[in-house]
């Protein structure tokens, strides 16, 4: 067995999505899906209904009146917000934790998420697009193959950082060569076993190459490679990989990004990260 | 003590105890102050160039915008006894995406408006490691006035 087929064979064993989560991901492919099935779903899971409230009642996700029950959160929401609203609940506990081997501190990948997360729902705002309904979600898990490789697997990001900056590699190319899979690759894997929809599982896949996504529309995947450049205009690169990525000059084409949009877009997503951030802690 | 300077934050310093220290320098830009006459030192992380992409924010915090950020900081130790031509200013940062085509040109410009600024104060750059896709640790020891950068699990002196 390769090395990566042996990363990738162990992802499924790593860590289950929350009850609550996989629940939620049931609902938001079923048409039939009543309010009454999210709302016992939410309820179900006490600390999903603290964040749900919380986040209901941010600046961000909110309506400007103040939400106090599940209910009224599904119904004024809508049950795409609230699936998103879940599925960051979800993630954060451990996109909060500090991942040594890629030497992210606590809160380090929650906050380059959430970033992007925000980030891929400002982009299409400010170009007057409809945003499509997987972004938020792809954006929020793109780097969840991180926590995988870096905290389960224990892998170090010591010789992939050491053998980039020596071969001027792109950073998910020198894990390609050290590891035989990327952080991208490894985080589509776990949530294909996850089950999420095939657009989320596409565009984390290929969120560093869009060009090679398999599907004719590449706006969603468009939107998180350059939404993960904006979250690191944020200052939420890490120390190890830092800016070493390339950009896909097709995806800021296909997206028609000028130059000043990008700092526009960074700036909205400073007003509302902290906010976001601090829920959690 | 270690005193963490966050991003869009700022810290100034006459206690010889501390050590400023700014984390994870993508194309933000950090800048060093340090008057080695008066024992006054200062750290900001900047974020964005020009404040004019958002004065009420600049206003509310103008550590996160270059232009409204260092001529703040500069004040703040000219305030703690700190001279101008005794300033020395060292700079980390300013890094930029690999094969970006001009469009993530936030960290060049961080760096021009920077250039900007400390002309206008007549601060010279006393030593700088801008550029490249490194992210960069910035510390400041306020006792000697020593810089140092961290970046790819190596530290030296700036």
């Amino acid at each position: 067995m390769s090395q990566r087929e042996d990363i990738l064979a162990r992802v499924s064993a790593i860590t289950a999505l929350p009850t609550s989560a996989m629940q939620m991901l049931d609902l938001a492919g079923d048409p039939d899906t009543q309010i009454e099935d999210v709302q016992r779903t939410v309820e179900y899971d006490p600390g999903l209904v603290t964040n749900l409230l919380r986040l209901a009642n941010s600046a961000y996700f909110g309506t400007g009146t103040a939400i106090s029950s599940v209910r009224e959160a599904v119904v004024r929401l809508g049950f795409k917000r609230v699936f998103q609203i879940a599925m960051t609940s979800s993630i954060a506990p451990i996109a909060q934790r500090e991942i040594r081997g890629y030497d992210l501190p606590r809160n380090g990948l929650l906050r380059h998420s959430a970033a992007t997360a925000l980030a891929v729902e400002y982009l299409p705002k400010r170009l007057s697009m409809r945003v499509p309904d997987a972004t938020y979600t792809a954006g929020l898990l793109h780097d969840i193959g991180k926590i995988v490789l870096g905290t389960y697997l224990e892998v170090s990001s010591a010789p992939i950082v050491i053998k980039a900056y020596r071969e001027n590699l792109s950073f998910e190319l020198a894990e390609q060569q050290v590891l035989g899979t990327d952080h991208a690759e490894v985080g589509a894997a776990l949530l294909e076993y996850w089950k999420l929809p095939q657009t989320v599982v596409d565009s984390v896949r290929w969120h560093h190459d869009p060009n090679q996504y398999p599907h004719k529309d590449k706006t969603v995947v468009d939107l998180v490679h350059v939404g993960e450049h904006v979250a690191r205009i944020c200052g939420t690169s890490s120390s190890t990989d830092g800016m070493n990525y390339a950009v896909c000059i097709e995806s800021i084409d296909r997206l028609k990004i000028v130059p000043d949009m990008l700092e526009i877009v960074a700036n909205d997503v400073l007003g509302s990260l902290e906010e976001i951030c601090s829920i959690f802690n | 003590m270690q005193v963490t300077v966050g991003i869009s934050e700022m810290k100034v310093s006459s206690n010889p105890e501390d050590t400023l220290i700014t984390y994870s320098l993508g194309s933000c830009i950090g800048v060093a102050l340090f008057d080695p006459d008066a024992r006054v030192g200062g750290l900001i992380h900047c974020m964005l160039p020009l404040s004019r992409l958002d004065p009420a924010k600049a206003k509310q915090n103008p550590h996160m915008f270059t232009d409204t950020g260092v001529p703040t900081l500069i004040q703040n130790v000219l305030d703690r006894g700190g001279a101008r031509k005794r300033i020395v200013a060292k700079v980390a940062g300013a890094a930029s995406p690999l094969n970006d085509n001009g469009m993530f040109k936030i960290g060049e410009r961080n760096y021009t408006v920077l250039r900007k600024v400390l002309w206008k104060n007549e601060i010279l750059i006393a030593a700088e490691e801008v550029g490249g896709t490194v992210a960069r640790t910035l510390v400041l020891n306020i006792a000697t006035g020593k810089t140092t950068i961290r970046s790819g699990g190596a530290e030296r002196e700036l």
